[in-house]
């Protein structure tokens, strides 16, 4: 049989195997409800508080401040929602490169997108002149999910700081809080809310080795907001519901197995990473790499290929056995190019001959060379 | 000089098979989907990016070029539109009949010759003869019944492979030539509505229908009905009126928003021994006195032999030989000679 490669990191990641074996129990013996009061019980409650720990641990977070939610999407509604119908009548800012979890949700309020530049990172100037004393959160992503740029995360927070004293100065009592979707970012870089100076951060179990449906809200103490799902009251009467036991068991070790590698595997996947670029330039000179190369995480790789159907292109290496996507899974639709590219100044005719590669733990030197190989041997004999 | 023939390719295993088969034939194929409808309907999702990635997927395979040809506008316009306007008025439109005639071989037929087609292919089950249309080999399967309001100067330009081919056939071509779409299910119903029913559609259309009375054949009131326009003549009917024999519609009044029910299924009035016809179209040439013909009055429906017809104007007259059950206003009747589809028209 031969060999498969994939090669869309940052669509799914394969579930560790640590993570299935610390979930196992919790569909088995331990499969109580964490909420009762009995014995095996109060040992599921335990093995949750100790998951939660352990996230805030990685965050440098108290443990109330971790809200479980079901996947990225949910937290980053959470984070949305909760904040705006908080604060009713107030506005908000996003980059214009945010997860459609965040900008969809966005366009239900008084609203306003950021914009990026060629490379794909957030004009911090722009996105300030769209701040005004009634703009009460502002979201822009650690690091994107189409073209990797890491974005400046800790440079929009002091801006917000300085704002934030201007305001308790002239008597505004609106306050100006920081949300940063965290998703791609997990693996490889520092997640302390401090250091980053965020009030809300949403991860994602799915993207970090861990079971998909499976994420967390951060949110600061003192931060209000409304819950998306009222019921049972768990979760800090943020996010009813019984809890994922396992999930959320899987999430924190998968967070755990990241957190703690993330520096090796950045290095190792920066070397992959520059290697495929110097491969790209030397076997398809006509490549243009889309994204920041400084700012950009060590697994993505986004390049159009001038005249190069992407779709087809797709196929055929799917048939090779290379799976990789066009942009976004989230819309792998035909005609839709990325709101992401357009928001870059790439144009829909580019952004149709563009791919993505996303590499992760399983990618060797070798694979990136065999799918650079393959990818020029479909360009010279099918197009 | 090899002829330059763009397939409609609907992400269907038909049409795959369409499209492989010319190619083998020496054709220069160009695979083209159309898109007619993105529109996802409560409880239905429109799969139009996922046929639209299947029937590209193939074109790979088949290393063809291929296009995308929008033309929801016009797929709007001239069949949702006409369909929602008949249904209004108490009939019951074929709305497969107006997208063949209006966007497949006549929209999709100039726009392929605009941009350099000799001509175009589908993967109808009919076949095509000289500029006659003849009905598929497969009996199961013949297509024609929607044919019938297509042009003699459009089927000239037009291919219909698979018309020679029984189903199963198509599939093993497909499997052999391991397509991607050779195990996908065939789709059902109206595409753009699919399972959830045209009720639903028409719905959200046209907004909530008034109530009104069913009367059966004593002309007592049996029950209440949500819509007269979502009964359809010689439809068998529940009624949620509790158990007891089944009722079928015999006839609707609009204007007063009664539907007319019977359980006698041999009542005269859901049975017709005489046909009129409106909006009369000819593939070639008008059916001639002294020759024998059929009609169909239903897709896949048995044919029927006619005994003697009248033709005035737009207005066909038809008498047959035996009686035939619940024809309903708004559907095509479609006329043969022997295996050839004269033309056909809409009942009154």
């Amino acid at each position: 049989m031969k060999k498969t490669i994939y090669l869309d990191y940052a669509a799914a990641t394969p579930t560790d195997e640590a993570v299935v074996k610390a979930m196992i129990p919790f569909f088995n013996n331990l499969f109580f409800n964490p909420s009762a009061t009995y014995s095996p019980a109060l040992e599921v409650k335990r093995a949750l508080t100790e998951a939660r720990k352990k996230i805030s641990f990685h965050l440098g977070a108290k443990p109330e401040e971790i809200i479980f939610t079901a996947g990225g999407s949910e937290a980053n509604n959470l984070a949305i929602h909760g904040i705006m119908t908080n604060y009713s009548g107030k506005n908000l800012v996003v980059s214009s490169i945010e997860h459609d979890s965040v900008l969809e949700v966005a366009k239900n309020y008084d609203y306003k997108e950021a914009p990026v530049d060629h490379s794909g990172l957030v004009i911090i100037d722009s996105l300030f002149e769209l701040v005004n004393d009634e703009t009460v959160l502002i979201s822009v992503m650690q690091a994107n999910n189409e073209v990797g740029t890491i974005q400046p995360i800790n440079e929009i927070s002091k801006r917000i700081n300085s704002i934030r004293h201007k305001r308790l100065e002239s008597g505004n009592l609106t306050p100006l809080l920081l949300h940063s979707d965290a998703a791609q970012a997990a693996n490889y870089l520092d997640l302390h809310h401090s250091k980053l100076g965020v009030d809300l951060m949403s991860l994602n179990g799915g993207k970090i080795y861990g079971p998909k449906q499976t994420g967390i809200l951060f949110v600061k103490s003192g931060v209000k907001l409304k819950p998306l799902i009222s019921g049972g009251g768990q979760e800090s009467n943020l996010r009813s519901g019984t809890e994922n036991v396992a999930g959320c068991i899987g999430l924190a070790c998968a967070l755990e197995i990241a957190q703690e590698n993330r520096k090796a595997e950045y290095t190792r996947l920066s070397t992959i990473q520059q290697n495929g670029f110097s491969l790209i330039k030397d076997k398809l000179p006509n490549a243009v790499i889309n994204g920041s190369i400084k700012k950009r995480l060590p697994n993505n790789l986004h390049i159009t290929l001038p005249d190069i159907d992407n779709e087809k292109l797709l196929f055929l290496l799917d048939s090779a056995g290379v799976y990789c996507s066009a942009g976004s899974a989230c819309s792998a639709s035909s005609q839709k190019p990325s709101h992401v590219l357009g928001a870059m100044g790439i144009s829909d005719q580019d952004a149709r001959n563009s791919i993505r590669i996303t590499i992760g733990r399983q990618t060797t030197q070798s694979d990136m060379e065999r799918a650079i190989d393959l990818i020029t041997e479909i360009i010279t004999e099918k197009f | 000089m090899t002829k330059k023939v763009y397939v409609g390719m609907s992400g269907g295993v038909d049409s795959s098979v369409t499209a492989a088969l010319l190619k083998q034939q020496g054709y220069l194929v160009t695979g083209v989907y159309m898109k007619n409808w993105s529109q996802d309907l409560p409880g239905h999702h429109c799969t139009w990016e996922e046929d639209y990635t299947d029937a590209k997927k193939v074109a790979t395979q088949l290393d063809i070029p291929f296009k995308l040809y929008d033309f929801e506008k016009e797929y709007r316009s001239l069949v949702v539109d006409y369909m929602v306007a008949e249904y209004e008025a108490g009939r019951t439109p074929n709305p497969d009949i107006m997208c063949n005639q209006e966007i497949k071989f006549k929209l999709f037929l100039d726009t392929a010759l605009a941009d350099g087609a000799d001509m175009i292919a589908t993967g109808h089950y009919s076949r095509i003869s000289d500029g006659q249309l003849l009905s598929g080999l497969d009996k199961n399967k013949d297509q024609s019944y929607f044919l019938y309001r297509v042009t003699e100067k459009s089927l000239q330009k037009s291919i219909m492979p698979i018309g020679e081919l029984e189903k199963p056939k198509v599939r093993q071509i497909a499997k052999d030539l391991h397509l991607s779409t050779a195990s996908k299910k065939d789709s059902q119903g109206i595409c753009f509505v699919g399972k959830v029913g045209i009720k639903e559609f028409l719905e959200s259309e046209i907004g909530p229908q008034k109530p009104g009375n069913i009367v059966d054949q004593n002309g007592k009131t049996i029950s209440s009905h949500e819509g007269s326009i979502y009964y359809t003549i010689g439809q068998r009917h529940g009624l949620n009126v509790g158990g007891g024999l089944p009722y079928y519609v015999t006839s609707k009044d609009m204007k007063k928003n009664e539907v007319y029910v019977t359980t006698d299924l041999d009542s005269k009035s859901l049975w017709n021994k005489t046909l009129e016809l409106t909006d009369i179209h000819w593939i070639n040439l008008p059916p001639q006195k002294n020759a024998k013909y059929r009609v169909r009055t239903r897709y896949r429906a048995d044919l029927i032999d006619i005994d003697s017809f009248e033709l005035t104007n737009d207005l066909l007259k038809i008498n047959l030989k035996d009686e035939v059950r619940a024809v309903t206003p708004g559907q095509s009747a479609v006329i043969y000679e022997n295996d050839r589809v004269v033309g056909g028209g809409i009942v009154i």
